[in-house]
């Protein structure tokens, strides 16, 4: 065999894997992967009872952590994209769509939950309904794993961790104690941290139930975090921001459980004249739950279709159209 | 020896330009992603959204009346890194696209690749339906041959 015909071979197959949707990669290939040297999960330094604990080991090794000013503290700028996450390594024995549930990790009753959510990716090739679809926020931990465009703002009191489907600003505040002054839970909880050096820790918790993603277990309202984020450069000049989180939950977890999560700086994105956009909940609105569990789309024309781009309250005045570019229509029935 | 490195090389950055992100607010279950379809019509509007696009589009039916069809698309995001932009289709514009079609029989689809009225060929495809350069290659043989269904093409040989 030649070398002409291996380099062929070798091609096609890239292109097979290239243009396969992602979801069907092991890891770290999913999700944007491919950028920089595979992941790899850093367990902690030692086991930990609570993320509070952990929090507070980190804490004390840093020794109270780096006060930066608006001139030393580390930069994100640009436009991030994700490059990959080991989260499935967690769940299942192959880390990908061919392995099955790890037994143990999960408690009885979400093993159990999630079993089915396997089924019916294993069996039916997706997860019949996500609970996006009528607008839920992702929420965290799945924040980590959406693809989408992001930015990190990093000030010395504050960092901003942005990512565009709406609203999905996690606010990191440095140096500070946790606070829960509105006495419930949010999607996105409450997250406090320290530098330490380059490196951000993170501490959160007072998160709703949510998940992974929707073929990934479910989490409960004690599910907490800490994360490590730390900004790597490798050849080819790839900027990989590096998150390695330790979760704790002790209703979904027996014990606590440990990935890796990455971003790439995307200039591709930022030449492409790319802004960060907010998802429109006007278009997801026609995504519906079917009464079989499943999900489907309505039309224009059928009942209950809202044109995200028809007019406003106020058709009668100028500029009130959401399409000016292109000022078009879709039929609708009138809603009685 | 030349050739087939740049062969390599530009394979490698196709390859993961196309990729598609299939991680979606819904699951892809409504389409049925066994059968690609193609579509000859006008569009009405592009929805050029996150976190889907959609494109709705006029097509003609065989009695000459129209019936509007709807395709899900990928999220700017991902479509942005493979050359698409909000104004790649623009109303009025015949077009010819592929779909996997919603189970239920509604018009409707998960948006394979597109053929612009120029003849390029794009991929605005998300985890609805494969609009990747391998299937655009496929289904350029068996558009010649003057099929509109996999099923028939697949049938046919």
């Amino acid at each position: 065999m030649n070398l002409k015909r291996v380099l062929f071979q070798v091609a096609l197959a890239l292109v097979t894997i290239g243009s396969a949707p992602s979801t069907l990669f092991a890891q770290p290939g999913a999700f944007g992967g491919g950028f920089g040297p595979p992941l790899q999960t850093v367990a902690p330094p030692k086991a930990f009872a609570t993320s509070e604990e952990h929090y507070k080991f980190l804490l004390s090794q840093a020794k109270g952590g780096t006060k930066h000013t608006l001139t030393t503290v580390p930069r994100c700028d640009g436009l991030w994209v994700t490059a990959g996450n080991t989260h499935m390594n967690m769940f299942i024995d192959t880390g990908s769509f061919a392995g099955k549930v790890r037994p143990g990790v999960l408690t009885p009753e979400y093993e159990k939950a999630y079993r089915e959510r396997w089924r019916q990716q294993t069996e039916l090739g997706e997860v019949q309904y996500d609970r996006l679809t009528h607008c839920e926020p992702p929420g965290y931990p799945r924040w980590l794993l959406e693809p989408y465009s992001h930015e990190f703002v990093n000030l010395p009191g504050e960092s901003y961790f942005i990512n565009d489907f709406g609203p999905a600003i996690r606010r990191v505040y440095i140096n500070q104690e946790h606070k829960n002054v509105f006495g419930t839970h949010s999607w996105y909880g409450d997250t406090i941290g320290f530098w330490n050096g380059s490196t951000l820790v993170t501490h959160t918790k007072f998160l709703l139930p949510a998940d992974f993603t929707r073929w990934s277990p479910m989490t409960s309202n004690q599910f907490e975090s800490v994360e490590t984020w730390q900004l790597k450069t490798y050849p080819g000049g790839v900027e990989r921001l590096e998150v390695q989180v330790t979760f704790y939950d002790r209703y979904a977890f027996t014990k606590p459980v440990s990935a890796v999560y990455a971003f790439r700086r995307a200039k591709d994105l930022e030449a492409a004249g790319h802004r960060v956009q907010h998802w429109e909940c006007e278009t997801s609105n026609n995504d519906v739950v079917t009464d079989k569990g499943g999900t489907t789309s309505r039309l224009p024309g059928e009942a209950g279709f809202k044109d995200p781009r028809g007019t406003t309250l106020f058709p009668e005045l100028p500029g009130q159209s959401r399409d000016p570019i292109y000022n078009t229509s879709l039929p609708a029935k009138k809603e009685k | 020896m030349r050739t087939a490195s740049r062969v390599l090389a530009v394979t490698v950055v196709a390859s993961l330009l196309t990729a598609t992100v299939a991680l979606a607010h819904h699951s892809f279950a409504m389409f049925d992603k066994s059968v690609e379809k193609v579509a000859t019509g006008t569009v009405v509007r592009w929805e050029f959204n996150v976190p889907h696009s959609w494109l709705r589009m006029n097509v003609k039916n065989p009695d000459g009346t129209e019936t509007l069809w709807s395709f899900e698309g990928s999220a700017p995001t991902s479509l942005l890194q493979r050359g698409i932009t909000g104004s790649t289709f623009e109303p009025g514009n015949v077009i010819t696209v592929s779909y996997c079609p919603l189970k239920d029989g509604r018009p409707g689809g998960g948006l394979g690749w597109a053929r612009l009225a120029n003849g390029t060929f794009v991929n605005p495809a998300d985890g609805g339906c494969n609009g990747s350069p391998q299937a655009i290659e496929k289904w350029k043989g068996w558009l010649k041959e003057g099929y509109t269904s996999s099923a028939d093409a697949l049938k046919g040989k």
